[in-house]
């Protein structure tokens, strides 16, 4: 008998002339967007439009790491409400995203990491996340195969541990949410490039792209790494970002020996175990702005160092495949969620750097509230674009000077 | 990733002995009657172009001096001579 092979989000439908709202860019944040607004707010007539194929950028590149043990007031009860809504988003979209809620473990490698952390854990704690202080004993506790002993160069001291986080499917994520979306009735359209955006009398009227000219009332503006380019090219917008290359890789599959993510500021590396056995690994970011997603031998080298400093048991084991997407990096690395400013109808939701994949479903949610209804959720609202003119930068980060990616 | 730059000093080096300085938003502002507008534009905001970018590089491991040259941010490739015969605002900038 044939197999006929069918797509998850059925077949590519005939694109209409209008849409009561367009989204550019097929990646996480403007799939749960498309799919929290044709489920929640009634609206079908909606075209997402991907230059590639849905994934294509950093949703199908990332470590698929989730926490919410961010710093600040405005980001923690967002990210808790991320996290919190995994298994909701699971039954609701009757799709396996394969939440493994393992736990984060982030090592301090000295007396201020520890100091730091204790200042995060509280500001965690007020939030309600789920996160305590641990001490080094209990790190080894957690991960057995952690060298808590003097010999490494900078020696594990303690850490803060965060039972709630853990990993998802990344690429499940992405097919679940364009399933969930397709059956609403929202059109998607790969391998279509959204090539400019017509304003008149202030307002959104149309978008052109590839293949042809789309009109609407609405645009949403979720093209991660490219949505800064974007935004100056269609519309003479600047933002406050920077665009990097980060890359990642994974080892050959192991036994089970980390069941926990693990990432450490110090030494510049993150590490999960992935349900197939593989560590994925990852956190280097170019020093300097660019589009190419090309990985480097230097950073092999690095991370490998780097992991068998304090996983000696991984001496030996042979990395797999290399690979790298963008971040859309913000000073305060903080996200810009914003909407009918300076052009009615127009919608950011961008300088997702690198997470932007523990936030997507909440970020689709509430971006989906704004658009059908106009009004910004109070929630996003400490995410405008004016905080940068105002002076009020989040403090996601305690240092500027270089970008560092945790996780 | 590794590429190449030219410092007008040591000629062609490697770029890991340089700096990155930001893109070339061309003289910082009067600070006179500056509005915050104009100073957040000067500070936090870039074009961040998939393409020719004018921007700012120290060759801090070398001789130490600050210069402006003109990168494809696609390939990492430099590109030269164009950016010069350009203004700092290429014509895009709708304001
Ligand atoms: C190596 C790596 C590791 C990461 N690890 C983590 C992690 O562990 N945890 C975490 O939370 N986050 C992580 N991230 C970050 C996360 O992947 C991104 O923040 C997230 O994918 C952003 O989602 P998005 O929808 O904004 O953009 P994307 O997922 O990048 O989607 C944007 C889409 O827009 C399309 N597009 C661009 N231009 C156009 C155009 N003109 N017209 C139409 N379509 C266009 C692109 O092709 C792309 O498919 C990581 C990223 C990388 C690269
Ligand atoms: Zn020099």
């Amino acid at each position: 008998m044939k197999f006929k092979k069918k797509r998850l989000w059925g077949d590519t439908p005939t694109m209409k002339t209008a849409y009561d709202a367009v989204i550019i860019g097929g990646g996480l944040h403007g799939l749960a967007t498309a799919y929290f607004l044709s489920r929640h707010h009634g609206m079908q007539n909606i075209a997402v439009i991907e230059k590639r194929y849905i994934g294509f950028g950093g949703a199908g590149r990332n470590t698929a790491i989730v926490r919410a043990n961010q710093r600040t007031q405005e980001n923690l009860p967002l990210y808790q409400e991320a996290l919190d809504l995994w298994p909701v988003l699971t039954r609701e979209l009757n799709f396996n995203l394969m939440f493994y809620n393992c736990g984060n473990l982030n090592l301090a490698h000295s007396e201020a990491a520890i100091k730091a952390m204790r200042m995060n854990v509280s500001a965690a704690q007020f939030s309600g996340v789920d996160i305590r202080l641990v001490d080094r004993k209990e790190c080894k506790e957690l991960i057995p195969a952690l060298d808590i002993s003097d010999k490494p160069r900078y020696p594990i001291c303690g850490g803060m541990f965060h039972p709630a986080g853990g990993i998802l499917r990344h690429d499940a994520v992405v097919w679940g949410l364009a399933k969930g979306a397709a059956k609403n009735g929202v059109h998607i359209f790969q391998g279509t490039e959204a090539t400019g955006i017509d304003v008149e009398n202030g307002r959104v009227a149309a978008v052109d792209t590839s293949r042809g000219k789309i009109r609407t009332p609405r645009v949403l503006n979720s093209a991660g790494g490219y949505s800064a380019d974007i935004s100056y090219r269609l519309l003479g917008i600047k933002l406050p970002i920077s665009v990097l290359t980060i890359q990642a890789m994974v080892t050959q599959p192991l036994k089970p020996l980390l069941h926990h993510v693990i990432s450490s500021g110090a030494y510049h590396v993150y590490a999960n175990q992935t349900l197939k056995g593989e560590i994925a690994t990852g956190a280097h970011m170019d020093p300097w702005p660019n589009y190419t997603t090309q990985t480097t031998g230097h950073y092999i080298k690095h991370q490998a160092e780097a992991l068998t400093e304090f996983l000696p048991c991984l001496k030996g084991v042979k990395f797999m495949r290399h690979w790298a997407g963008l971040a859309d990096m913000t000073p305060d690395m903080a996200p810009i969620m914003d909407g009918n400013a300076p052009v009615d109808g127009y919608y950011m939701d961008c300088g997702w750097g690198y997470f932007g994949f523990k936030s997507c479903a909440v970020t689709g949610k509430y971006m989906a509230e704004f658009m059908a209804t106009g009004e910004c959720p109070d929630i996003l609202k400490p995410f405008t674009l004016k905080r940068f003119e105002e002076h009020r930068l989040m403090g996601e980060t305690a240092a500027l000077v270089q970008y560092s990616a945790d996780n | 990733m590794s590429f190449t730059l030219t410092c007008p000093i040591c000629g062609p080096r490697n770029a890991y002995e340089f700096g990155y300085g930001g893109e070339d938003k061309g003289p910082r502002p009067d600070e006179k009657d500056l509005s915050p507008g104009d100073w957040c534009d000067y500070v936090h905001m870039n074009r961040c172009i998939a393409g020719e970018s004018k921007e700012w590089w120290i060759h801090r491991s070398g001789c130490g001096i600050w210069f402006t040259t003109s990168r494809d941010t696609t390939c990492n490739l430099e590109v030269r001579g164009k950016a010069e015969e350009k203004d700092a605002n290429p014509p895009l900038e709708k304001e």
